[in-house]
């Protein structure tokens, strides 16, 4: 995976994991002539890549959302599994309240026992002994906590894509402005860039 | 918050520098609330704990119930105590650690915000909506 550098001039990265970089413009008048647009269709194509990156945005959200809720289940489980794995010399058992129903609690008798079941997914469930569910929970808890760091810078390069977009958007319309306002006579009223 | 200028009609020169001060202020006061959040709830998490280290100091019983996972296991009362206690311990240090974070990023964000409007004046909004 690239990294972008902190240095350096615009447009070190021209897109991270699918999501387009974008340029960073030195001059307005320079990147106007260039490309050959009119200030309104530059601001149209700039609006429209915002929203493109707001779309993305919503979707790294949601997996963001879906790894936080899956790390704090895994750390109970391997909480369990050790809880489990103390007892294991002592010969006793450990008596356990659990829900059976909202608000129903029914006890469990949990023998001294060297296996666990760990649900899979996919209406699937495994038996493992002790040492493997442990070994298992962790490469799992591992995974989550590394995809969720790539998340996380992921949208943090996002975030700087859209404050990029905003600013350029800012600096076109204010240009195209100036420029009307330079060539007009009498001097118009000034409106506010919109937010 | 607004990054955007605000005043239209000034020929203001936006450098690939200010471009990245615009980002780390960004992504500082993205921090910044995320902190906020975790430390509300890293302190609910540390008053829980207290008030579960009350209670258990109040009951007489000799098996207490305790979460662990989804279940509530019968452990004697020592050992919740021991437990309660790294728990308390934990959630206060990790506090702490977000605490001296969200100072460190408040001062960034108030250097930037020095740099930037000195740049730029009016035409950039660096205020909470």
């Amino acid at each position: 995976m690239s990294s972008s550098s902190p240095s350096g001039s615009g447009g070190d990265l021209t897109e991270r994991r699918g999501i387009p970089a974008a340029k960073f413009i030195q001059d307005v008048e320079t990147y106007l002539s260039q490309s050959g647009l009119d200030p309104n269709s530059a601001l149209a194509f700039h609006q429209e890549r915002l929203q493109q990156y707001k779309v993305v945005e919503m979707k790294l959200l949601a997996q963001q959302r879906d790894l936080q809720a899956k790390i704090p289940d895994i750390e109970k489980c391997l909480e369990v599994v050790a809880t489990l794995e103390a007892r294991k010399g002592t010969g006793e058992a450990l008596l356990a309240d659990f829900e059976v129903s909202e608000g129903i609690y029914s006890r469990a008798c949990i023998e001294d026992t060297d296996s666990v079941c760990l649900w899979l997914g996919a209406n699937v469930m495994l038996e493992y002994s002790c040492e493997e569910a442990t070994a298992l929970l962790k490469n799992n808890l591992e995974n989550a906590k590394a995809s969720l760091e790539v998340l996380v810078a992921d949208l943090q390069f996002l975030r700087d894509q859209v404050t990029v977009t905003q600013v350029t958007i800012a600096r076109v319309y204010n240009w195209d402005v100036h420029q009307k306002r330079v060539k007009q006579v009498t001097p118009t009223a000034i409106a506010a860039a919109d937010s | 918050m607004q990054q955007q200028g605000s005043k239209s009609g000034s020929e203001m020169e936006v450098t690939w520098e200010d471009q990245q001060n615009i980002n780390t202020f960004s992504r500082l006061n993205n921090r910044f609330h995320d902190l906020d959040d975790e430390i509300k709830s890293a302190k609910e998490k540390c008053d829980n704990l207290e008030d579960a280290g009350n209670e258990l100091i109040l009951a007489d019983e000799e098996m207490v119930r305790f979460q662990i996972g989804e279940v509530f296991a019968h452990l004697p009362r020592d050992e919740v105590e021991t437990r309660i206690e790294e728990m308390k311990e934990a959630t206060c240090k990790s506090l702490e650690k977000l605490e001296e974070e969200k100072v460190s990023v408040v001062s960034q964000m108030s250097a930037l915000k020095k740099v930037l409007y000195a740049k730029f004046k009016d035409s950039i909004n660096l205020e909470e909506d």
